[in-house]
């Protein structure tokens, strides 16, 4: 396993958006599915998760609601708002602007001008 | 893997389900957190972790545990919070639109609830207006007010114990200077005085007061500075003056620039120092144009004259009042203690120096009194003030009528929703619900009857001001926070307590009962709590109309009584000298120009000097008399120095002997007339003409009693009093004035008399003009105000009381009206149904008047001393009251009884 990357300050929250854009779920179905997704890349702290989905339903980006796992275990399923829609293609506009300009500054080999 | 869904919160929240409380949230957090673990665990030892590692490991990965946990419960809980707030408000907004819509289908019974609330609140809202100016709410601006008090002295006298707020000034000193319990004594004088001159002159309220008024009340000035108490020294003071806000905005458009300038109050001119806080009027009831030192004041008020002592000494003169502030610590009692070692003190003095006329200290029982700060709380409380409280009582029970009244109408509204209540309660609408919409039913009519409450406190204020209590400055109800906040207390309890009745008689109904049957059967119970609300109704009226007798019969008592004068077409006309000083002769010259120039004016038929006025000026002497045992003499009687026009003048009878004529000048032997009375008490059936009687304090000698006349009631409380009079020509003084006898109304001519007899008037002094009635008329306010308010409430309370019969019996017929189809049916006629429904109409008023009756023979004698040669117990007005409840009890039955004798056997029976 590569050292783990710790998510970068404010990109949780888009991140977990990202996990609720297509169904509800909980807490460690979005843990294990961005596990899984980064291929183990990227180390969420647990806490951390659950402080962000706290935040996030306090923000009306997400909504929780009680439901059962298939294996019948009581489990808090979150569901993301239209808000909630909303912010994670703002952001996901954003951060990948972002990506770009710094792979192509970082991308550069020789000063020109 | 679609999860399945728990219960909606919004479904919860449809169906009322209880709602998640702290525990639970903790629950739900601690098994969120759980269920992450267990998943983590079950994750790990799936990718071959031994199971204890697996949940070491698990732990470790999830991070501060504890932490996240009470962050999580914490914001939770706050979410829950405001879900529930919101939820609150949701139903609360959907019972309120729900109440709303309920009411506007109803528009009458809507109108007739909130005219009955309004007019009940009303009624207490406008005597909460007047109980709080007069008796609650102390002076304005007063710091502390719990410490501060009026000071009174008492003495006996022929065994009555008499309370005086008025005292002289040097006794002030004594009490002042003799007392250790007290941080500040104030000495004060609310008077009208004339302030400007010329053309400006006008009379407006002065507050004389000590230089420490102002750290009495622990005020600071608007601007400027207060005069101090070095300020306010003997014999004269400072003639500096502190304005009153209001005089200050209005007279001097709030100017700072005021300060320096000067004001001539009285004859002196004054220096304006400063401007008292805005509403601060020190203790005066009405505003005060401006506060001067009352060693300044009296200065101006009181001229030193020759052979008399100055203001300042002396016992003779009581004039000024007294308030103190105790200083820490200090209990009434030793405050009394202390007052009545300083006043007997004061009084060994005063005897010291006038040992023939001062009694015994020990026969009059000194007493120092420090009581209440409000003057209508403390020992000389005025009627007025004492039938104001019973009024505020009054009106409670007035607003309890309206309350059984709209809970009456309330319960019988429920009884026909019994169908629709018990369908949402089978529906599964909670109860707590169900009487939480009741409720809001209720307060929602109250609220409207509050909002009409204000309407009409605002306009009886202002009649029962004008009318019945002008003697206290008013403001505006509806702008009073005070009276607002009274008014939304009472229309609060208002809703709470007629919604609880209808609210729990749901509540406690049969469910199936209710379903099953029409809307006929199980009212039985309900009617006769609405029966018992009738009779406490009736009750209450009866216990209203019998104050209204009682007071009305006073008042006419009053009116009717022989005043032993006739007060109808007469004015007095009094000389304010205002600074001119004339001597003797010519003061005495220019009353007998003036008295000469108004006989001769159209509007009067003759005139007369005079001293004293029945209901106002008052003189008295003592006297003593040759061959008279001293105990058959009173220490006072009342006096009188008069032209010989004065019999004729007021329309008093001569009964022996002879008035006074032109030749009883100071030349001639003196000469005196007394009243029947007088001469009765004296010498019995002696003739009492011929006899020498001599004043106390006098040097005058012997003067002959040359005739006798009638009495005069000198005021409502003494009644005829014995009275003695002297000729003006050989008693005359500067402080007299004139009787005028009028050929038209005294009110209509008052001001061409005075227009008549000004310009005699040197300099600035003037004459001042009064109807004789209005003295008389202000004695007789607390009859009128407890007659006029009374019978207004009484009526109120009838008409409630006959309404809410009226509904109840109807209700009754129309529940029965299967039951009377039968008995027609039977062969019963109309006029015994007729009788039955009247009966039982009967029934309920003569439980309630019994009641009334009951409580009004017990409540009667509190109300004696304020009544006027009336028995609280007085046959007639029981009677008359009686009758009347009967009759209105007949006038409210009759109807539905007639409607009763009336239905068709063969429709009632065919019907549900």
């Amino acid at each position: 396993m590569t050292e783990q990357l710790a998510p970068m300050k404010g990109t949780l929250d888009t991140l977990v958006l990202k996990a609720l854009s297509w169904e509800p779920m909980h807490g460690f179905e979005i843990t294990t599915w961005l596990e899984g997704q980064s291929g183990g890349a990227l180390g969420i702290d647990d806490s951390a998760l659950y402080q962000a989905l706290d935040r996030m339903e306090e923000r009306g980006l997400i909504k929780a609601e009680w439901g059962l796992t298939e294996n019948n275990r009581r489990a808090r399923y979150y569901r993301m708002t239209t808000a909630g829609r909303a912010h994670l293609r703002a952001e996901a506009a954003r951060w990948t602007r972002y990506a770009d300009v710094m792979s192509r500054i970082l991308a550069i080999t020789s000063r020109t001008t | 893997m679609k999860p399945r869904r728990g219960i909606r919160a919004g479904i919860r929240r449809l169906f009322r389900l209880p709602p998640d409380r702290r525990d639970g949230i903790e629950a739900e957090v601690g098994d969120q957190i759980d269920l992450h673990l267990d998943l983590r665990t079950e994750q790990l030892i799936a990718q071959g972790l031994p199971p204890d590692a697996a949940r070491v490991e698990a732990v470790r990965r999830f991070g501060p545990l504890d932490r996240s946990r009470s962050t999580l419960i914490s914001s939770a809980s706050r979410r829950e919070h405001r879900m529930q707030l919101r939820d609150t408000f949701d139903a609360l907004g959907q019972d309120l639109r729900y109440a709303v819509r309920a009411l506007r289908k109803q528009p009458g019974f809507t109108a007739a609830v909130i005219l009955t609330l309004g007019l009940g609140i009303g009624a207490n809202a406008t005597m909460f207006g007047v109980v709080d100016r007069l008796l609650l709410r102390g002076p304005a601006h007063l710091r502390e007010p719990g410490d501060a008090g009026q000071i009174y002295l008492a003495q006996r006298f022929r065994g009555e114990e008499r309370f005086d707020n008025n005292i002289a000034y040097q006794r002030y000193l004594d009490i002042r200077d003799n007392t250790g319990s007290f941080s500040q004594i104030v000495a004060f004088f609310n008077s009208k005085l004339v302030i400007g001159s010329g053309a400006e002159a006008r009379q407006v309220q002065i507050g004389l007061a000590s230089g420490n008024l102002w750290a009495f009340f622990g005020v600071r000035p608007a601007i400027g500075r207060f005069f101090t108490e070095e300020e306010d020294r003997i014999p004269s003071g400072a003639q500096v003056a502190v304005l009153g806000h209001a005089y200050w905005r209005t007279a001097h458009a709030g100017d700072p620039g005021v300060i320096g300038k000067t004001l001539i109050i009285g004859r002196t001119t004054y220096t304006i120092i400063g401007v008292a806080p805005a509403g601060f009027s020190g203790m005066s009831m009405v505003p005060v144009t401006a506060f001067i030192p009352i060693t300044a004041g009296a200065a101006d008020l009181l001229p030193q004259r020759a052979g008399r002592p100055p203001w300042y000494q002396g016992y003779n003169f009581t004039w000024m009042e007294m308030v103190a502030r105790r200083k820490p610590g200090v209990s009434t009692e030793a405050a009394n203690t202390d007052l009545t070692a300083a006043f007997r003190r004061s009084l060994a003095a005063e005897r010291e120096a006038r040992p023939s006329s001062v009694p015994p200290i020990d026969s009059v029982r000194p007493r120092g009194v420090f009581s209440s700060i409000i003057f209508d709380r403390g020992p000389k409380a005025r009627a007025s003030a004492r039938v104001t409280t019973w009024l505020g009582g009054v009106s409670l029970l007035v607003l309890l009528v309206a309350c059984a009244n709209v809970a009456s109408l309330l319960l019988a509204r429920a009884i026909q929703r019994r169908r629709e209540v018990a369908v949402r309660i089978a529906l599964g609408v909670s109860r707590a619900r169900l009487i939480r919409y009741l409720l809001t039913e209720s307060v929602l009519l109250a609220a409207g009857g509050a909002v009409l409450a204000i309407v009409i406190a605002q306009w009886a204020g202002s009649a029962l001001h004008t009318l019945l209590l002008p003697d206290f400055e008013w403001g505006h109800m509806i702008a009073d926070r005070r009276v607002l906040l009274f008014t939304a207390a009472a229309a609060l309890a208002a809703g709470v307590t007629t919604g609880v009745a209808p609210a729990l008689q749901h509540v406690g109904a049969d469910l199936t009962g209710a379903l099953k049957s029409g809307g006929r059967e199980g009212g039985l119970r309900r009617t006769r709590l609405r029966s018992s609300l009738i009779a406490l109704q009736g009750g209450i009226s009866v216990i209203l109309l019998i104050g209204a007798g009682l007071f009305v019969r006073s008042l006419h008592n009053a009116r009717s009584i022989d005043l032993g004068f006739d007060a109808d077409r007469l004015l007095h006309v009094g000389l304010s000298m205002r600074g001119v000083t004339l001597d003797m002769p010519r003061q005495l010259a220019l009353f007998d120009g003036v008295k000469e120039r108004a006989k001769t004016l159209p509007e009067v038929q003759t005139a007369a000097s005079t001293i004293s006025v029945p209901f106002w000026i008052t003189w008295t002497t003592g006297i003593s008399s040759p061959n008279v045992d001293s105990t058959r003499l009173r220490d006072d009687y009342y006096a009188n120095a008069i032209s010989p026009e004065y019999f004729e003048t007021i329309g008093s009878p001569i009964l022996r002997g002879r008035g006074f004529t032109v030749s009883d000048d100071s030349t001639s032997p003196k000469v005196a007339v007394m009243s029947e009375s007088m001469a009765r008490e004296i010498w019995a059936n002696e003739n009492p003409l011929g006899k020498c009687i001599e004043l106390a304090d006098e040097t005058s000698g012997c003067h002959t009693v040359v005739g006798v006349v009638g009495d005069v009631v000198r005021g409502f409380a003494e009644g005829t009093a014995p009275h003695l009079y002297l000729s003006w020509a050989q008693n005359p003084s500067r402080n007299g004035g004139l009787f005028v006898r009028t050929r038209g109304r005294a009110s209509d001519v008052k001001e061409a008399v005075r227009r008549g007899l000004q310009p005699l008037m040197p300099g600035m002094a003037y004459v001042d003009v009064n109807v004789v009635e209005e003295f008389v008329d202000p004695e007789m306010r607390p009859w009128r105000l407890g007659a006029t308010m009374f019978t207004l409430f009484g009526a109120l309370a009838l008409v409630l009381a006959a309404v809410g019969l009226f509904s109840v019996i109807s209700y009754n017929v129309s529940q029965r009206t299967h039951e009377l189809g039968v008995r027609l049916a039977l062969g019963a006629g109309a006029s015994d149904v007729l009788r039955l429904v009247l009966r039982e109409g009967l029934r309920i008023t003569i439980v309630g008047m019994m009641l009334g009756v009951g409580v009004a023979l017990l409540a009667g004698r509190f109300l004696t001393p304020l009544l006027f040669s009336v028995s609280p117990r007085d046959p007639l007005i029981f009677g008359i009251v009686i009758v009347t409840l009967l009759v209105a009890a007949v006038g409210a039955t009759l109807m539905p009884a007639l409607r009763a004798s009336r239905v068709n056997p063969n429709v009632a029976l065919r019907s549900d």
